[in-house]
């Protein structure tokens, strides 16, 4: 793997996507900023912002950054360049995922930070995690189609699905056993069960990821 | 080494041939003397925008007929033959009497009519040199 | 036999409406090949093989010693490409495409690239989106040539440029082969830029190559017989001859393997030259593509 030549294109989409991450900043401080005033109905309305305008960034870099590729024909440009299809798809893969882990670790530690100031909503602790992680987990799913499908409609289908499953994740997981006894706690709850929860969803991702490039290995036309 | 070389694209005739008899005039006329350097098949075909491989045959061409030498890996050079002007004109005006020998067969001329019309010609030439020199004379 | 810088062996390729088959190329170092083809013929199919962009469903592909499409990345940093639907990034700007190529290649000649900047008369500070077709055709060369590629492969270079654009292409183009280490195919609709310039030429028709030779060879062997036939005269037979024109009396014979001989052997069959004319090479590939054509359906 040549992570030289890696770094340089996700550089460059980074070049070309600043706008969208500065705006998606901007947006994420703003929703922080409301979560961080204080009380129940701040907290739930930060927090859809938070996760709306997350939504909307890696729906967006993955649209412009991965589809605009083919759609503007770049995409010979870029594959002209002493790279194989697997570092092209690395460079793909890291560059969304850096653009948005940060921001979706930012918003993770400040809920947390939200949660352990007010002994009130201790419960939500182990909840929040696993709801974040699911969050990533639906945004790799988006971005591995868009790579693999190469296709927006099929992006648009997993983008939904992602959405949808966040909802019925949410639902599930708010009456697992090991989790919804300590929910409206006042206390950090953890249990077996939030472990294996995360477990699965880190493991969704590396398939996911690994997926990709096995997939993207074998394509024989990239163009 | 810039060659001073201008090729027509709307002759009609081969390439090669176009290049070969540019670089025989400069021979004829002086311009390249006998033994100086000329410039490389390469260097040619890129000033001219040519493909190397036309020039590669008119060069050959030019070195069977003796007016050129090239030595391997040094480039090419005008051979240092002296017979090479009255020689030269002497191929052409064959090669144009061929065409009108030809042409004259079209037209459906005789031998005899095809050779009248040729005097004529040369007719023309010497009196047309005749009236230059003598305006030539009365403006002194 | 000099080395080659492009070798295809027995290359197939099958798609749900065309098929590529059995082609074998070879492009010689130093040299320039014209690939010339009718729209969807298989130009365009055959460079993205050989560029790696695509993979051959049969034979072997060697650029520059490496095999493609496994050994792609390495082949890359010695080739420049630049193909008719491919797009700089809009948004960005000449100088932003040289920035980002320079620590690319090793070979990046940056005062060429300014050079170039000149001769083709561009803007460094211009965004791609803001340039007209046959100003980003130029933009896209330049950051192609000013890698120095020992391989340059042009898919339509010269398409849908001005006369004198196109003629500063070419004179580029040819530039480049003034080191004969460094070798040029180009595929074209424009058979009098082809003709030109190119020491090989390759017809392509349907997927496969229907013939390939070097320009001189392809321009003496074709010619077209012009001939005054008497009254009762039959055609004469002569080799190669690929089509038949003109009137019962005054046929016009196309042949591809001429010879001065063939004149005296008309001659003696009764029939009169009447003049013998070279083809150009739009011609000659028009010629030889209908002759194909119908030897197939016939």
């Amino acid at each position: 793997m040549n992570y030289s030549m890696v770094k340089t294109l996700v550089l460059k989409d980074w070049y070309f996507q600043r706008q969208a991450i500065l705006l998606a900043f901007a947006g994420g401080a703003v929703s922080l900023g409301i979560v961080c005033i204080g009380g129940q109905a701040a907290f739930t309305i930060g927090l859809i912002l938070l996760v709306t305008v997350m939504v909307m960034i890696s729906a967006m870099t993955v649209m412009g950054n991965v589809l605009g590729e083919r759609e503007n024909q770049t995409l010979a440009f870029a594959m002209t360049l002493p790279i194989s299809y697997v570092e092209y798809t690395a460079s793909k893969i890291l560059g969304n995922l850096l653009i948005f882990v940060p921001f979706w670790l930012t918003m993770l530690v400040g809920s947390l930070a939200v949660i352990l100031i007010s002994p009130a909503i201790h419960g939500f602790f182990a909840f929040a995690i696993i709801m974040a992680v699911e969050i990533l987990v639906s945004t790799c799913l988006m971005l591995v189609v868009a790579l693999v499908s190469e296709s927006k409609g099929w992006s648009i289908t997993a983008m939904v699905t992602g959405n949808l499953a966040l909802n019925v994740v949410g639902y599930l997981v708010a009456h697992l056993p090991g989790i919804k006894e300590g929910l409206f706690g006042t206390q950090i709850y953890w249990t077996s069960t939030a472990t294996i929860s995360l477990a699965i969803e880190f493991a969704l991702i590396a398939l996911l990821i690994g997926g990709a490039l096995h997939i993207q290995s074998r394509k024989r036309d990239f163009i | 080494m810039h060659s001073d070389i201008v090729i027509s694209q709307s002759d009609g005739r081969p390439m090669y041939l176009q290049i070969m008899e540019q670089v025989k005039q400069r021979v004829a006329v002086g311009e390249w003397a006998p033994g100086e350097e000329i410039p490389s098949i390469r260097q040619l075909a890129v000033s001219l925008s040519v493909s190397v491989i036309t020039v590669k045959r008119a060069y050959l061409e030019l070195e069977r007929d003796g007016i050129i030498l090239t030595q391997q890996g040094k480039g090419s050079i005008v051979a240092p033959n002296p017979d090479l002007a009255p020689r030269l004109y002497n191929e052409e005006f064959s090669e144009h009497l061929d065409q009108v020998a030809r042409l004259g067969d079209l037209l459906g001329l005789s031998s005899d009519e095809i050779a009248h019309r040729t005097k004529e010609a040369s007719n023309r030439l010497n009196e047309a040199r005749f009236t230059k020199e003598t305006l030539c004379k009365e403006t002194l | 036999m000099s080395a080659l810088s492009v070798q295809f062996k027995a290359v197939n390729k099958k798609y749900p409406h065309f098929a590529l088959e059995d082609i074998d190329l070879e492009l010689p170092v130093g040299s320039i090949m014209g690939f010339i083809g009718a729209n969807g013929a298989g130009k365009s199919t055959t460079i993205r093989i050989l560029m790696g962009l695509v993979h051959q469903d049969h034979g072997s592909v060697q650029v520059l010693g490496h095999s493609m499409p496994s050994d792609q990345a390495a082949a890359k940093l010695e080739i420049g490409f630049v193909s008719e639907d491919m797009r700089l990034y809009g948004p960005a700007t000449l100088a932003w495409h040289m920035d980002f190529l320079r620590p690319i290649y090793p070979g990046w000649d940056q005062r060429y690239a300014d050079k170039l900047v000149q001769r083709f008369d561009l803007k460094p500070q211009q965004k791609i989106k803001g340039l007209s077709h046959g100003q980003r055709v130029k933009a896209a060369l330049l950051l192609a040539l000013a890698r120095r590629p020992r391989l340059l492969v042009l898919d339509e270079p010269t398409t849908g440029l001005d006369p004198v654009a196109r003629h500063e292409v070419l004179q580029e183009l040819m530039a480049v082969l003034a080191d004969e280490d460094r070798t040029i195919l180009f595929s074209s609709h424009n058979t009098l830029d082809v003709e030109q310039i190119s020491d090989q030429i390759t017809f392509i028709d349907r997927g496969r190559i229907i013939d390939s030779d070097n320009k001189e060879a392809f321009l003496d062997r074709w010619r077209r017989l012009r001939l005054v036939l008497p009254p009762d005269g039959s055609i004469p037979r002569l080799p190669g001859v690929v089509e038949v024109g003109g009137s019962s009396r005054l046929p016009v014979l196309t042949t591809n393997r001429f010879e001065p001989a063939m004149l005296s052997a008309c001659s003696d069959l009764g029939a009169t030259v009447q003049a013998v004319d070279t083809m150009t090479l739009e011609e000659i590939f028009v010629a030889n593509v209908h002759c194909r054509r119908e030897r197939l359906t016939a």
